[in-house]
């Protein structure tokens, strides 16, 4: 839902960053406001991974350059977990196994600490799990994974559902779900969906990390961004994607080539 | 951005290392058979126990210091360490009012209250102080469920023949040097005896505190569980912060009979020495249990925070036919500190099991060894064993080493031995973090669930101590 | 039947040696009797050289005097491996030497070591310089028909993505004895694989050590290990990484059998400088009988954290849910234990060098005692 007054929650201005010395995010701009679900596209090595792991503020990738303005705040400065507490949620495309954690009480933990970010008071284990059951409901998830450990022996679809509950339970104002189609049948597809579809609303925002169109049939984006070589080529409304679906990644190529990067059009 | 990284964490300030300033008596330094006469004189005891101390010290002065661990250390001058020391009051007090006050204080600091308001509801302690024990709680309601639970000096004035008949049966004087050594000069130390057919109604305690900078520590603790008897035993140790190295040299023997258990629990904290290796515990301890009876159990959980040097294998000698050893243990090494710990499973009986558990967590410049052997005799039919050695690294200054030998006679025996080696990586960090919960918390609930397998094994009232000072060795400042 | 210690043999042994036989107070030779080897007749093996060779494959040359010492010299001090009592036997014992240069991908090459009727003490050296890139496949074949006794040292340096698949196939003589260590050290990108397969000695003692000098080499260990009779086989492997990015997969077998005695002891050491190293241990022993015995000790080494390092050990007889799948297929209890016995010994055999398997190594491991 686009409305021009609403706040505006992420501004993302010319931002760099690389990994190993390796530039890879080579002047991004992108501003997300409140209601709003966007969708960035691109091929693998664009670049739309590191947009999402250097937003969440992963150890392994330097910004050299740029701004990340958070509802007000330098979101750069922040420690990973502040940018969760804050409200920034990252749905990882490949989730990790945290052998000998339980998850129940990882979910209460993480649950706790944004709880105390809002001032709301902590939950206890037993109003914790009354919480994550009426929450399990959004993804249909089975509460015997909530006593096995954090991922470990999950099956692909069983992690993203994983992300999906913990963002239930954080309840973010920017969410960024990072390939979170990838390696979901069609079935787990639609209730990871649906799982977002609840969750979006007019205060939060979404910004959706894909490959294929076949996610965004199913949550329709109000913008559509498509990203090459460390920047954002094109923006434009839902129909991009199809023009994408139907026309492949070619025109990007040679966009690229015949254009300078300072003469890029960027959202 | 954080900068601190995990190995700053680990790092905390010892929070057990004051001492108490109380007016103690101490013997003059140094070894002899005329320092043996003494302390026996001292604790007034009967010719058989003196003859059992001097026949120690002669196997002792026969015996060679063990050098096959990995473990450094100089050269301990056993001419240089107090015997004997004792906080000067004259008499063991009837009631806990007549105890001194600062040692009732000394206590209550360390979280172990002994007056009757304060004292835990479902524990009993029995609180050693250098070298001898000053009070034990719950005397009476244990008595009279025929549960003895005394020091082990009172016990033998009061129980000499059960003294006599168990004392080095499970541990032999001459069984390696630090148990002759022990053998010889031991002071004092906990005595527990449950008759047949009783399940202990409590939970049995026993702290150890050594307070004086030059003094050895020896304590010896006997736990005698007949028939069908069972009984869940914890014990607990710190030291004052010194620059000097004081020893500690325990013997610690079990006996089950048939269908007995022993649950014997440690956490050990003894003060590990400064972040450059100076000063902490020299411990140097022989723990082992008899499963003499059939469908007979012992159970050995340690969790090993402290001390400069441990050398410690808490060891199951399976004789009854079904009976069960386990060794569930955590050592956490940081800084200069050395261990070499695990645990022996001498499978006698026919249909002996056995389950090794073993969590090794080294960061700092420590060295952290797991040292098992796992021998089945020709006679273990159908004996099983299942070991697992699980190590973490934090830092790549720190060691972790593996030795499990197993020797095996017996072609109708399974043993099975499994090994890890892991380290808290950088994705499962952010992982935690990106959920919002901070880095030192992310490090502990990792390291906790590490140690889960472990933790799970101690009593109730006592796992959540563990992870509190497992928590508390992970405290640190994020930078 | 019992060996009987020679007290001259003792002697003679530890003059050649320079230093005496390691009794049971050494650590590394806890469990292993010498008394086989003191059993030998106090002299010089005599009787025609075995790596007296008709020709040498293509890309194979013999080194020089000099050379063939510089690289023993340096390999045995790579590998840590001069200490070693073998090794100071072996080149204290005039042995016989081999010295060779590959260059490029050679030919396979087989080497009978057959110390047959002939009593004392065979002494050998086999010296190899694999250039960078170079690739060699090497079969040893060690036997023996009487109370003598093999002193075998081979010594191999491995250029950079050089290749070396080598062979030890040893059934001996429950008279015999086989002392045989390999001391191997690898450049970065070259591939190791050594099999060894040893049964039926009176006495065997294998010492593998190898050493990536730099680390990101590949070290493949496969060991099949047979005891029976009164024989005693000892194996003591030692994987040192001195640089990162290295790789161990290490299988060792043992089935033992009458009253043998097996040793094995695999020290595998991480330092600091070896992160990223992979390594992997595995020991599995069959115990057919209750009065064989079995002594295992694998040892771990770790200075690093970012390492991935396995072990695991089992010991017991065959499975019986194995046999029971078997026997549920018509198959007699007795016959199901050997197929399955000889399943488990192939999985290691089928790993040695190609030649083997015209000299049908199962059955010369399993033959029948006389």
């Amino acid at each position: 839902m686009i409305r021009p007054d609403a706040p505006l929650l992420l501004d993302i201005c010319d931002l760099h960053a690389s990994v190993e010395d390796q530039p890879i995010l080579k002047g991004v701009n992108l501003s997300i406001r409140a209601g709003e679900i966007h969708a960035v596209m691109g091929r693998n090595g664009s670049g739309k991974s590191t947009l999402s792991k250097v937003l969440a503020g992963h150890p392994a990738y330097t910004v050299t350059a740029g701004s990340v303005n958070y509802r007000g705040a330098d979101l750069l400065e922040l420690d990973p977990e502040q940018r969760a507490r804050i409200g920034l949620f990252l749905g990882f495309q490949y989730p990790v196994e945290i052998p000998g954690v339980s998850n129940l009480e990882f979910l209460r933990v993480a649950t706790n600490s944004r709880r105390a970010e809002r001032g709301d008071e902590e939950l206890d284990t037993f109003a914790f799990e009354d919480l994550v059951h009426e929450r399990l409901k959004v993804v249909q998830m089975d509460p015997a994974f909530l006593g096995r450990s954090v991922n470990e022996g999950f099956s692909g679809g069983e992690k993203k559902r994983n992300e999906i509950l913990q963002m239930a339970l954080l309840e973010p104002l920017v969410a960024i779900l990072d390939e979170t189609d990838s390696g979901l049948d069609i079935d787990a597809l639609r209730i990871v969906a649906d799982g977002v579809n609840q969750l979006a609303g007019p205060e939060n925002a979404t910004l959706l990390i894909t490959h294929y169109q076949r996610l965004l049939d199913l949550i329709t984006p109000d913008y559509v961004h498509v990203m090459a070589a460390g920047r954002i080529l094109r923006t434009g409304g839902k129909e991009l994607a199809l023009e994408l679906e139907r026309t492949g990644y070619d025109w990007v190529d040679l966009e690229l080539a015949r254009l300078e990067p300072e003469t890029v059009e960027v959202a | 951005m954080s900068t601190a990284t995990v190995g700053d964490l680990v790092s905390q300030p010892y929070k057990h290392g004051f001492v108490t300033d109380i007016e103690t008596e101490k013997i003059a330094k140094g070894l002899s058979e005329d320092v043996v006469r003494l302390i026996s004189s001292k604790k007034d005891e009967p010719d058989f126990l003196l003859q059992f101390r001097l026949r120690a010290y002669r196997q002792w002065l026969q015996t060679a210091e063990p050098d096959w661990a990995a473990l450094g250390y100089p050269p301990i001058d056993y001419q240089n360490i107090i015997y004997y020391a004792a906080p000067k009051q004259q008499e063991k007090k009837a009631s806990l009012d007549e105890v001194d006050p600062k040692l009732l204080e000394t206590f209550d600091k360390l979280g172990i209250p002994l007056s009757e308001q304060k004292r835990l509801s479902n524990v009993a302690v029995d609180a050693v102080f250098d070298s001898v024990s000053i009070a034990t709680t719950y005397k009476e309601k244990l008595a009279e469920h025929g549960v003895i639970f005394c020091s082990i000096s009172e016990a033998v004035k009061e129980h000499p023949e059960l003294i006599e008949a168990y004392l080095g049966t499970v541990v032999p004087s001459n069984d390696n040097y630090f148990a002759a050594l022990n053998s010889a000069v031991f002071s004092d130390g906990s005595f527990v005896f449950i008759p047949k057919g009783v399940e202990c109604p409590m939970e049995l305690s026993t702290y150890f505190r050594i307070n004086s900078a030059d003094t050895g520590q020896f304590e010896r603790t006997l736990i005698v569980a007949e028939e069908g008897a069972s009984v869940s035993y914890l014990e607990g140790c710190t030291a004052p912060m010194f620059d000097t190295n004081q020893l500690h040299a325990a013997v610690v023997e079990l006996v089950v009979l048939d269908d007995a258990s022993i649950k014997y629990s440690t956490v050990q904290n003894w003060y590990a020495g400064d972040e450059n290796g100076v000063g902490g515990i020299y411990n140097f301890v022989t723990k082992r249990g008899q499963c003499r009876g059939a469908r007979s159990r012992i159970s050995w959980t340690q969790v090993e925070t402290g001390s400069a040097i441990t050398w410690k294998y808490p060891s199951c000698v399976l004789q009854g036919a079904d009976s069960v050893g386990e060794f569930y243990s955590v050592a956490l090494t940081n800084n200069h500190q050395q261990a070499d710990t695990g645990t022996k499973m001498i499978h006698v009986g026919p249909r002996t099991r056995s389950t090794i558990v073993s969590k090794g967590i080294s960061a700092g410049h420590s060295s952290n060894s797991y040292r098992g052997l796992v021998q089945i005799g020709p006679k273990a039919l159908g004996a099983k064993n299942y070991s697992q050695c699980d190590s973490m690294l934090i830092g790549d200054q720190a060691a972790a080493n593996t030795y499990p030998y197993i020797r095996s006679q017996q072609p109708d025996a399974v043993v099975e031995h499994e090994a890890s080696t892991c380290r808290i990586s950088a994705d499962q960090l952010f992982y935690l973090q990106s959920r919002g919960i901070g880095f030192e918390e992310a490090v502990s609930m990792m390291v906790s669930g590490f140690c889960r397998d472990v933790f799970n094994q101690l009593p109730m009232e006592f796992a959540a101590e563990a992870d509190k000072l497992l928590a508390l060795k992970l405290e640190g400042s994020v930078g | 039947m019992p060996a009987v210690a020679l007290p001259a043999t003792a002697e003679w042994l530890a003059a050649l040696a320079g230093s005496p036989l390691p009794g049971r107070r050494h650590e590394d030779w806890r469990f292993t009797d010498l008394a086989p080897l003191q059993s030998v007749a106090p002299e010089p093996w005599t009787g025609p050289d075995p790596f007296a060779l008709a020709a040498l494959p293509d890309g194979i040359t013999r080194l020089e005097p000099s050379e063939a010492q510089q690289l023993r010299s340096q390999v045995l001090q790579a590998t840590g491996s001069s200490a070693a009592w073998p090794v100071q036997l072996n080149q204290g014992a005039s042995p016989r030497c081999l010295a060779l240069r590959v260059s490029g991908a050679a030919g396979p090459l087989q080497l009978s070591i057959d110390a047959g009727t002939a009593p004392g003490l065979l002494a050998l050296q086999l010296l190899l310089i694999l250039e960078d890139g170079a690739s060699l496949e090497l079969l040893q074949h060690h036997s023996s028909n009487a109370a003598n006794a093999t002193s075998q040292l081979t010594v191999a340096q491995l250029g950079h993505g050089a290749r070396l698949h080598l062979g030890v196939l040893a059934p001996g003589d429950c008279r015999a004895s086989l002392l045989s260590h390999l001391a191997i050290s690898q450049a970065p990108a070259s591939a190791l694989q050594l099999t060894t397969a040893v049964g039926g000695w009176a006495l065997s003692r294998l010492e593998p050590r190898i050493c990536q000098v730099a680390g990101a080499a590949h070290t493949r260990l496969r060991a099949l290990q047979l005891v029976d009779g009164q024989d005693l086989a000892d194996t003591h492997s030692h994987v040192r990484f001195e640089g990162p990015d290295g790789e161990l997969d290490q299988l060792h077998k043992v089935v033992a059998d009458g009253a043998g005695r097996s040793v094995f002891n695999g020290a595998v050491q991480v330092p600091r400088k070896a992160q990223q190293t992979n390594a992997a241990q595995l020991s599995r022993t069959l115990l057919l009988s209750d009065r064989a015995r079995v002594d295992t000790k694998p040892e771990l080494e770790i200075v690093a954290d970012d390492v991935k390092c396995a072990h695991g050990a089992t010991v017991s007889r065959l499975q019986q849910n194995e046999l029971f799948y078997l026997q549920s297929r018509g198959i007699g209890a007795d016959q199901a234990s050997k197929l399955l016995l000889r399943g488990y010994c192939e999985e290691v055999l089928r790993e040695l060098p190609a030649a083997a398997a015209a000299l049908n190594p199962l059955q010369l491991l399993l033959r029948e005692r006389p």
